[in-house]
């Protein structure tokens, strides 16, 4: 039997309609993309509850109160599950599709059910249609509509067309042949007797077909998750890669109340479409008399609630939805685009008044960059000019050995704020300690600790150095290094319980205001006098920015705007800093153009590369769920958009290599993904690796004693049932363990890989684990699994799986062109196992839906990680 | 004058309908092409209706009289022969102009109603009219006015399903009469009825015809109903026409035994006339002698009692009351008997192959059952 080359042919036949026909599916793209953005964005806009009331009220007219009180309730509960606005984008999408589905459908329908000729023609094209696998046309897709909302679509048509144009077939054939004659017989024309007699009488029948293509394109709107259509299907497929099965279903449960309304409605709407419907609907309602249950509005009434809700909705949205971007004005556009970079130490005041600069900044033109650093790390970049200002050295003694080491370096703007104080505080509830000399003889009650911040900051080395020394309490005391947010809530938790501590301290602070704390007394003048807060630059700045010079020169607070600032802010939270400052700024008018006053005139400026958003691709896997969302982040600080759209392996290498997306933060490369990158090498870029070295193993739970190296599973085949638990078929491991691995080590006769998929294998592993059952499974490293069981990797000595992958950054060929700057920093960018492994953690105890706050608890415990990534 | 005329009509289904038909006029029988694969529905068909008349087509069913009335309006299309009506060769008309002849001057009422069940009475009734594009108003007004002659005047906002059968069929009559067609077709548009509604829709079918003066070609299987209704009536099978002729020529002078068997059930008392079987009066005959004086329309079921009171004829008179013959007693049973024994040797089947020419080809048997309703 000769090959038939049929793979190749439909290779060459995709090759030559993505070269020659790119024009047209371009078309279908921009047309699918716009009537989705139309309709999501219409979905979206309302308040939630406003929306689902709206529904609820369609439900009461439709099908009646009972219904219009389930479907207010489902909805609010799809809210209550925080996926609404998943939902909404599902709902987008079932809707584009239908209505394309429809469009395209219902007339073939009605060409079929004519001619015979059409209807033998389209059958096998529908039956093709529905069976085909549907991950065949899904990776196709992506070739010719890119990822996203439009190859979702394709892929819910493609599924979804098919009972459209059978059920509109059916229906119109089914219509008694003898109307059609009578209608003939009284010499209407084809085209009036279809719309006269046919299509009125085939519409439930045609109904019923429209239902049907809803059902089947929520069905598909799941699967359509993996190729990076948003919504509840991604969600779906996120939870379940991650084996959290409590939060698949939740995505579950609310599409299937997505599915039960549109099913109930549009059934409803079939009947009420056809005047036959309406009068047997009236004949039951007749029989059964008027109640509360039964009671459907008329069409008028229900019209009138739908739009009174709708015109609240839309005034809520143009009224609330309008904290748009401050536009720069013109006249204030002074630094047009032009960038500043500030380096603050994360203490209260640094923070204050650092995004107050950001802020005013910003407001004037400026591209300003906030970098958190340490005390050292910034004086050195402050020196270098990387630089530009910081607000926070404290001169002349707290910070005296940086600026006598750096001061030839650096420019003093001058001092914003008055005195401060360095100070040891304990609470007011600790009687009789009132000075430094008090705390001699008492280590006992405070266990020996002094609650320090930073070990970098110059507090902590006078406090060790010399305070300590000169009251003879350097014997009893040790002074514990941590941080300022740690040393706050040591003396939260100490406060709350009333436990003594004394903890080192500054003012201005806000903790003076929050707690009663007593200020130690320093009898010795050993803290020294006094500082002020300066504003130092790097050398020369004043004279590159001189309109900046001079505000900076210009700057002051009083303490009590610094410490309303600082509360602000505290209440805030980490990460919303700017946000903050915006509504101390409100409440505080008139202080941006005092600080930063403007001559009238200016121009705007652009913004750079910035200003395009960036797609990245990413897998539901947890490195790579941490790493996407810590980039996300890290650039959002930056400026930076970025659309995270969730994939499977292929349709990420698809899409890179066809630059519908830029970038992709986990290829397992040389090996895993060894065949994606062969493919798509050509149009991809490669931009270094940031985790190494990973493993590729079978792992098995060290329960299992005896098993401890490849080698050890010979002979044992009868515990493992002769079964090592694979992924997904087609993965360069599972390549590597059926061709490499397994002969290499004589396991092939005993061993059967069982293909499946990762999801599989781990809920395998899960079963196995709790009943301690014996189980081998394909496993790398790094990976949750370890964390969660106890594995034993087994030790490949004649290193069959290879050397070991790294993880890597690839983006489309054309992404260093044009984002040079991010090409700097993803070449740059590198994480150690225990900050990966940090940040997973957080993560998954976070759970779904929870991944930005947990990178920015990660963050405030690592700092310092985002200007590392991301430096200017 | 709207006459309607079919000449030579032929309708084959199957592949090559025209050379069937070349084998047909060289004599081919039916079976023979059936074994081809081909049906012949309706074979060497022609007739003239005229204006005013009721064209009453009989026979059972599979016997080409549906075929044959959906040819006369251009619903099939003939394989080979003509229709005309009103001066225009229908067969030649194209697809259009054939449309506007059907919404005009063609309308048709149907054996299960057809009525469209998504429309309320008075747009079903309104429906040629709509499609003739009558403004609402107006053919509303006139849909109301064919409602009331049909007998359903105040019904027009039921739905046809609110309806009895009858009073549905009176809907599709009043959606053939609102139109103003000269020419009426009704297929069997009486046989899903009860009888006795049945009976009142050919009352009033009758009385409607006596005003309107329509054109009407009636298809029915029900012998009494045709006998009843028809001014002429043409009795088909197996495709093909075997005898035209009003109902008395029919029942007095059957062109074969088909016919014959297919009348033998015909309660001929009520059917047949005193005009269609008197003699003419002997000599010295008085009509003041006779026991009763009748005009010819009348049943000879009226005669039993006259004739067995006396043995002289009763008188029969037309309509101006001039003597025009007689009927006796004799005669009176002998036209009754003749034709209840069908069979070959009976005198009577041979004076009505005389009678009537005898269609090619004809081989006809006794009918073993026929269903003649009511």
């Amino acid at each position: 039997m000769p090959r038939i080359p049929f793979g190749d042919w439909v290779n060459d036949v995709v090759e030559w309609l993505l070269s020659n026909a790119a024009w047209l599916f371009d078309f279908f793209k921009n047309v699918f993309n716009g009537a989705y953005d139309g309709i999501n964005w219409v979905l979206q806009a309302p308040q939630p509850l406003i929306l689902a009331g709206i529904f609820a009220v369609v439900a009461f007219w439709l099908r009646g109160t009972v219904a219009g009180v389930l479907t207010f309730v489902g909805f609010a509960f799809i809210d209550s599950l925080e996926l609404w606005d998943h939902a909404m984008m599902t709902l987008s999408l079932v809707l584009v599709a239908t209505i394309i589905a429809l469009v395209i459908s219902v007339p073939v329908g009605i060409w079929a059910a004519r001619s015979n000729r059409v209807s033998a023609v389209v059958r096998p094209v529908l039956d093709f249609m529905q069976t085909l696998p549907a991950m065949i046309y899904l990776i196709p897709a992506i070739l010719f509509f890119g990822s996203g909302a439009p190859a979702g679509i394709v892929a819910t048509l493609i599924f979804a067309l098919a009972p459209g144009v059978r059920m509109t077939e059916l229906g119109i054939r089914q219509v008694d042949k003898e109307l059609v004659e009578a209608a003939d017989a009284f010499g209407d024309t084809p085209r009036n007797t279809l719309f006269r007699v046919q299509l009125p009488l085939a519409l439930p029948s045609i109904m019923a077909g429209v239902n049907q293509v809803i059902m089947l394109g929520l069905s598909m709107a799941a699967i359509a998750g993996m190729v990076g259509s948003e919504g509840l299907g991604a969600d779906v497929n996120e939870a379940i890669g991650q084996l959290n099965v409590g939060l698949g279903s939740e995505s579950g449960v609310a599409i299937v109340i997505l599915a039960i309304y549109l099913d109930r409605m549009t059934s409803a709407l079939g009947t009420q479409a056809s005047p036959m419907g309406r009068r047997a609907l009236a004949k039951v309602r007749a029989a059964h008399g008027l109640t509360v249950w039964n009671y459907r509005p008329r069409p008028e009434v229900a019209v009138v609630g739908v739009v009174i809700l709708a015109l609240v909705a839309g005034g809520m949205g143009i009224f609330g939805g309008s904290k748009s971007e401050n536009p720069v004005a013109d006249a204030s556009d002074v630094g047009q685009g032009k960038k500043i970079s500030i380096g603050y130490i994360p203490w209260d005041e640094g923070v204050a008044s650092t995004f107050l600069w950001k802020e005013i900044l910003e407001q004037r033109g400026f591209d300003v960059q906030a970098k958190q650093l340490d005390a050292g790390p910034l004086y050195t970049s402050l020196a270098s000019g990387q630089i530009d200002f910081e607000t926070d050295s404290w001169l002349p003694t707290t910070h005296a050995q940086y600026w006598k080491k750096y001061g030839k370096q650096l420019d003093d703007l001058g001092a914003w704020y008055g005195q401060t104080s360095l100070e040891l505080s304990v609470p007011a509830y600790m009687k009789g300690i009132d000075s430094l000399e008090d705390l001699k003889g008492k280590s006992a009650t405070f266990d020996g600790k002094i609650t320090g911040i930073e070990s970098s900051a110059g507090m902590m080395g006078l406090l060790k150095d010399k305070v300590l020394k000169e009251y003879g309490l350097d014997k009893e005391y040790r002074v514990v290094d941590s941080s300022t947010p740690a040393m706050l809530a040591q003396l939260k938790r100490a406060y709350a319980k009333k436990q003594p501590i004394v903890t080192t301290l500054w003012s201005p602070h806000w903790a003076y205001s929050d707690y009663k704390l007593k200020k130690l007394k320093d009898p010795k003048g050993a803290w020294g006098k006094g500082d002020g807060v300066h504003t130092l630059s790097r050398k020369g700045f004043a004279a590159d920015n001189p309109e900046v010079g001079k505000w900076l020169k210009n700057f002051k607070m009083t303490e009590k705007q610094l410490t309303s600032l600082e509360a602000e802010i505290n209440k805030a939270g980490k990460g919303k800093q700017q946000d903050a400052v915006k509504t101390w700024l409100k409440s505080n008018p008139g202080v941006v153009d005092k600080l930063a006053p403007v001559k009238k005139s200016s121009t705007a400026g652009g913004k750079g590369e910035a200003a395009r958003p960036v797609n990245v691709a990413w897998f539901p896997w947890d490195e790579d769920v941490a790493v996407t969302y810590l980039w996300k982040r890290v650039l959002g600080d930056r400026g930076y958009k970025l659309n995270l759209k969730q994939m499977d392996v292929g349709p990420v290498y698809t899409g890179l290599g066809s630059g519908d997306l830029d970038v992709n933060f986990d290829a397992w490369l040389p090996y895993a993904q060894k065949n994606y990158w062969d493919k798509h090498k050509d149009n991809l870029t490669d931009l270094g690796s940031w985790y190494s070295p990973t493993s590729l193993e079978v792992a098995v739970p060290s329960y299992v004693k005896g098993v401890k190296s490849l080698q050890d599973l010979k002979g044992k085949g009868s515990t493992f049932d002769g079964k090592i638990i694979g992924i997904e078929p087609g993965t360069g491991e599972m390549n590597l363990l059926k061709k490499n691995v397994l002969p290499g080590y004589g396991l092939d006769k005993e061993y059967k890989v069982v293909d499946g998929s990762t999801p599989a294998m781990l809920a395998e592993l899960k079963r196995a684990y709790a009943k301690k059952q014996p189980v081998a499974v394909v496993l790398w490293s790094p990976h949750w699994a370890y964390n969660e069981y106890k594995l034993n990797k087994l030790t490949d000595s004649k290193k069959l799986f290879g050397e070991g992958n790294t993880i890597r950054t690839i983006a489309n060929k054309s992404f260093p062109s044009k984002y040079p700057q991010l090409t700097k920093w993803f070449k740059n960018f590198k994480m150690s196992e225990s900050e990966l492994g940090s940040l997973e953690a957080e993560i998954k105890k976070r759970g779904q839906g929870h991944e930005e706050e947990a990178v920015d608890a990660w963050l405030k415990t690592h700092k310092g990680v985002a200007d590392r990534m991301a430096p200017q | 004058m709207s006459t309607l005329q079919a000449e030579d009509l032929y309708k084959v289904f199957g592949r090559r309908p025209d050379e069937a038909v070349e084998k047909l006029r060289h004599g081919a029988d039916r079976e023979e092409l059936r074994a081809g694969g081909t049906t012949a529905a309706v074979i060497d068909a022609s007739f003239t209706v005229e204006p005013g008349q009721i064209f009453v087509v009989m026979g059972l069913s599979g016997s080409g009289k549906s075929t044959l009335l959906r040819m006369l309006n251009g619903l099939l299309e003939p394989t080979a022969g003509h229709v005309r009506f009103d001066g225009q060769d229908l067969t030649a008309l194209s697809p259009r102009d054939l449309r506007a002849v059907r919404s005009k001057k063609i309308s048709m009422v149907f054996q299960h109603f057809a009525l469209f069940p998504h429309r309320s009475v008075l747009e079903n009734a309104a429906y040629g009219l709509e499609v003739q594009g009558v403004p609402r108003k107006e053919r509303e007004q006139r849909a109301v006015e064919a409602l009331r002659l049909a007998g359903l005047a105040g019904w027009e906002k039921s739905w046809p399903d609110e309806l009895s059968g009858g009073m549905q069929q009176r809907v599709g009559l009043a959606r053939a009469l609102a139109t103003d067609a000269d020419l009426l077709l009704m297929d069997e548009s009486f046989s899903a009825l009860d009888p006795l509604i049945r009976r009142d829709m050919q009352d009033q079918l009758l009385e409607l015809q006596k005003t309107l003066k329509k054109t009407i070609v009636f298809i029915t299987h029900d012998l009494n109903e045709a006998m009843r209704l028809g001014d002429r009536i043409a009795v088909m099978r197996d495709g093909r026409i075997v005898q035209i002729g009003s109902a008395e020529d029919i029942l007095v002078t059957p062109a074969n035994d088909y016919v014959a068997s297919f009348i033998q059930d015909v309660d001929r008392s009520r059917v047949l006339t005193a005009g269609a079987i008197m003699a003419a009066p002997g000599k010295g005959y008085d009509p003041a002698d006779a026991p009763a004086t009748v005009t010819e329309d009348t049943p000879v079921i009226e005669l039993f009692t006259p004739c067995s009171k006396d043995g002289v004829a009763v008188a029969v008179t037309d309509e101006s009351g001039k003597l025009t013959g007689v009927v006796t007693r004799e005669r009176l049973l002998a036209v009754l008997g003749e034709p209840m024994k069908p069979t070959a040797q009976t005198s009577m089947t041979k004076t009505a192959k005389d009678a009537v020419p005898t269609p090619r080809g004809e081989g006809d048997e006794p009918v073993k059952k026929v269903s003649t309703g009511a």
